[in-house]
């Protein structure tokens, strides 16, 4: 693995002298189009199966832990290891715990044993799926999520430099959790007088408080977890039914056939294509963790995609998000279900808004779709363009009288429940995400971008814009721009120096560095109000978001 | 405050928040999952919710922040985790692009 970084780091370098001598947003551009042909690293994600995988399925990570782990850690007379037996955690849980040793103790490992100690350790020490099931935005990398933190010791002990969920996805005993404490602060010694530790006392509260606190939020032994052991685990193989979103681009649909490839580990062929007819094929191979954490990585056209998902209990549904494996935050929603007889599902209806008094081609895609089509009142079927169990292509009209709102569409007896929206008329307009964030790049660091999306609501039954009853119909096309968000912007010119606001709504931001052209020399960091400009009828809308164009960070695990 | 005059801008964006009662709400603000904005300033975004109170150009003291653990779930701290991480790369203003990610991903 070094060897392949080093000439990695080599080839930079000689790059980084050309880079040089180019500016700004110039700069930028040309590596984001240069980063789909992987002249940026393309570093496979360790949880998803690599090249090497097959090295790694004939590997025993139990072998492994036992013998790698215990000439550190002792073994319990119970047969358990000291601390490792102690805790669960997600396959990139442990995977951080892994890199930890190896950072931090020098431990070695084999890319291929540390895959077969992940794959060992998430199997029989993780966690059951409602119990990841309100933090998969962490492990799904889903970009702009402000967490909802429930106990506000915690928001402030542990989530004021990282997620919370990073802590949540985790499961131990008190004195596991009280350990942890330790570590922080022997590892980091300054914890104690930052912000929010220095002002008040920290190590109280830290060293008795929080273990007691985190032990009953999550503790280490749990009904879920006993009760998903004891579940049996999904096979896989077969056809499925896709429909996924790229941000930006729009929906794409198709099918994805599963074949096994020893054990939890499968191999994977995509044949997608967008609304536009572009196809997004290709092929992948994937790891599924303690029963039902799908990790794949696939090379679809020119992208390399890693994909994490979760697989229903009933193994007939896994959901998730894909995500580009050079920049994670570009990445889109993914839904699969299984193509069998006997299920039937809408998974979703593309475009899922139409205009009343307008004609429209439509798409119905799921699985088993068998019988007439029904759209509901004021919408009818003018043509059936073409009709397979998995997509439903057909000319709709929605009457000039059709009520406004969500409708279910049905397919004999399937049901998508307010799968298709009709207006006339846009209420307001808002920009998601309404708190985004983008990262300068350059040298080593990739930048990072921000996409955003302009939502079309109706006011819904109150007749007022911003309340609970608001109905979503959809993104809608766009003209975007960015201002600056207030005074002291205004005053640094952050829009002049952060960054290019696309017609696609991607934020491309600068260069990092020092910039020598403004004021202090700062970074080409900017706060930034973002404008979408929506046209609806004879009128347009506007909404609007805020962008914080900031600096790169060099430490960059799964779970941040 | 009474006997203490702010002599910048954020030092009055500060006493501002004092004199409004909002000290609480800027010091526990939450941010992004995963961003920090609370260790004095933060890394991505300051107390205020923008990055007109950070640090910047980070750079011009980025190495005082790593070896002190500051915002250490961002920057790699060269006190106890990875000590040659700024290794060649004496000055942070000069040699930035020569700084590395430092999660092993294999």
């Amino acid at each position: 693995m070094r060897s392949n970084w080093n000439r990695w780091f080599r080839a930079r370098q000689q790059k980084v002298s050309a880079d040089a001598a180019m500016v700004g947003s110039e700069l930028m551009q040309k590596w984001l189009k240069t980063s789909s042909i992987a002249t940026i690293a393309a570093v496979v994600a360790c949880l998803a199966a690599g090249p090497k995988e097959t090295a790694a399925q004939t590997l025993d990570g139990e072998s492994i832990v036992n013998s790698a782990c215990s000439s550190c850690h002792k073994r319990l007379p119970d047969g358990g290891v000291d601390r490792i037996s102690a805790m669960r955690k997600t396959p990139e849980g442990w995977d951080m715990t892994l890199a930890r040793m190896m950072i931090v103790h020098g431990a070695e490992f084999t890319p291929e044993e540390r895959q077969a100690m992940v794959k060992y350790l998430a199997d029989t020490q993780g966690l059951a799926p409602e119990e990841s099931a309100p933090f998969r935005y962490i492990l799904e990398r889903r970009p702009n999520v402000i967490e909802t933190i429930p106990d506000e010791d915690l928001g402030t002990m542990c989530a004021r430099c990282h997620s919370y969920s990073r802590v949540a996805l985790q499961r131990r005993p008190k004195a596991e959790w009280l350990k942890l404490v330790h570590f922080h602060l022997g590892q980091w010694p300054t914890i104690e007088y930052q912000a929010l530790g220095r002002d008040r006392n920290w190590w109280e509260i830290a060293s008795t408080k929080i273990p007691e606190t985190l032990e009953k939020a999550f503790p280490l032994n749990t009904v879920a977890w006993n009760n998903w052991q004891k579940q049996e685990k999904k096979n896989l193989e077969g056809m499925w039914q896709v429909v996924g979103r790229r941000p930006g681009v729009g929906a794409f649909a198709g099918t994805l056939k599963v074949d096994s490839d020893g054990g939890d580990h499968y191999a994977a062929v995509y044949d997608l294509s967008f609304a536009d007819g572009k196809t997004w094929s290709g092929r992948g191979k994937s790891i599924v963790y303690t029963g039902y954490e799908w990790r794949g990585s696939s090379q679809l056209a020119d992208d390399a995609v890693n994909e994490v998902l979760v697989v229903s209990d009933d193994g007939n549904s896994m959901a998730g998000r894909w995500f580009l494996e050079s920049a994670d935050e570009v990445g889109g929603d993914f839904h699969a279900v299984r193509m069998e007889k006997g299920v039937s599902d809408i998974i979703a209806v593309e475009p899922s808004h139409l205009r009343a008094g307008t004609s429209a081609e439509i798409s119905i895609h799921g699985v088993g779709l068998n019988g007439p089509v029904s759209l509901g009142d004021g919408v009818s079927v003018t043509k059936m363009i073409s009709a397979t169990p998995e997509n439903i292509r057909l000319e709709v009209k929605a009457a000039s009288d059709a009520a406004d709102g969500l409708r279910d569409v049905q397919v004999g007896k399937t049901k998508g429940t307010g799968a298709l929206a009709v207006y006339r008329k846009l209420d307001s307009v808002l920009v998601e995400p309404a708190y985004g964030i983008a990262r300068v790049g350059g040298g080593f660091t990739p930048p990072v971008t921000a996409q955003f999306e302009a939502v079309g609501y109706l006011n819904g039954a109150d007749g007022t814009a911003g309340t609970e009853d608001d109905v979503r119909v959809g993104v809608m096309p766009a003209t975007w721009s960015v201002e600056d968000f207030n005074e002291v912007a205004a005053d640094m010119k952050d829009v002049a120096f952060a960054g290019t606001m696309q017609q696609d709504g991607v934020f491309v931001p600068a260069m990092a560095g020092p910039n020598p052209q403004r004021k202090y020399s700062t970074n080409n960091a900017g706060d930034l109000k973002v404008v979408a400009k929506v046209a609806d009828g004879d009128g347009q809308l506007e909404g609007s978001g805020r962008l914080i164009v900031t600096v790169q960070r060099w430490n960059d695990p799964p779970i941040r | 405050m009474k006997h203490v005059k702010s002599l910048n801008k954020k030092a009055r964006l500060v006493e501002k928040a004092l004199e409004e009662g909002k000290v609480e709400e800027v010091r526990a603000m939450q941010v992004v999952a995963g961003c920090s904005s609370t260790l004095d300033p933060g890394w991505e975004i300051d107390p205020f919710g923008g990055v007109a109170g950070l640090c910047q150009p980070m750079e011009a003291d980025l190495y005082g922040c790593s070896d002190p653990c500051w915002w250490p779930a961002q920057v790699p701290d060269t006190l106890n985790t990875y000590p040659d991480w700024n290794k060649g790369a004496d000055s942070a203003q000069r040699d930035w692009r020569l700084l590395q990610a430092v999660f092993p991903k294999k």
